[in-house]
């Protein structure tokens, strides 16, 4: 899973330990979600989107997954 | 220890070595009686209670790591749970073998007692490597 969360974050001149505290984690765990080494919950996934304040799907994709419409 | 915890999960880090420490003052209490029991011409059933009391500050300890790891973020329980498995699997899977060593290769015994510290040992380097994969 992708996600946009280092260019959100310097958009908003947050450091790694900002983000942590307003999502109550560890900086580690920041870094880990990041580097993309740990795919967040969707507790914690929807927790990030309500910190930066946009949808979910604008913060993460899941680019190696492909949908396939019912014919 | 406490030096190299996020500053999030230092509270929950001393509570767990304050509980940590705690039981391992109670443990070494108990083993000590213990080992002093047992050079004492005490009935057989008062070394059997003397042997299985180590137990119970052991558990203590147990208590103390679940509180510990319940008391974390997500992707730090996510790093425990691995070292946990790894360990687990290194003492399981090593003594099962040890022992078909001991067996069949005629490789001295190893008692049982043995197998707690072996395990704490693997958690401990197992801790160290999956820190290092997440970094």
């Amino acid at each position: 899973m992708r996600n946009r969360l280092k260019v959100l974050r310097a958009e908003r001149n947050w450091s790694q330990a900002d983000l942590a505290d307003k999502l109550d984690v560890s900086r580690q765990s920041v870094n880990a979600i990041e580097t993309g080494k740990y795919d967040p919950s969707l507790p914690l996934a929807f927790k990030i989107a309500t910190v930066f304040g946009l949808p979910i799907e604008q913060i993460f994709s899941a680019d190696d997954i492909v949908v396939q419409a019912a014919e | 220890m406490i030096e190299s915890v996020p500053d999030k999960l230092k509270p929950v880090a001393q509570r767990y070595a304050r509980e940590m420490i705690i039981a391992g003052v109670l443990y070494s209490v108990v083993v000590f009686a213990g080992a002093y029991a047992t050079r004492m011409d005490l009935p057989h059933w008062v070394i059997v209670i003397a042997a299985i009391a180590p137990l119970l500050p052991a558990l203590l300890m147990l208590r103390a790591y679940i509180t510990f790891v319940n008391g974390v973020d997500e992707f730090q329980r996510r790093i425990q749970s691995e070292a946990v498995m790894v360990a687990a699997g290194v003492t399981g899977f090593g003594t099962f073998t040890y022992g078909f060593l001991e067996e069949w290769a005629g490789f001295p015994h190893l008692p049982l007692i043995w197998v707690l510290p072996i395990l704490i040992g693997s958690w401990g380097v197992a801790l160290c490597i999956v820190r290092l994969r997440y970094k």
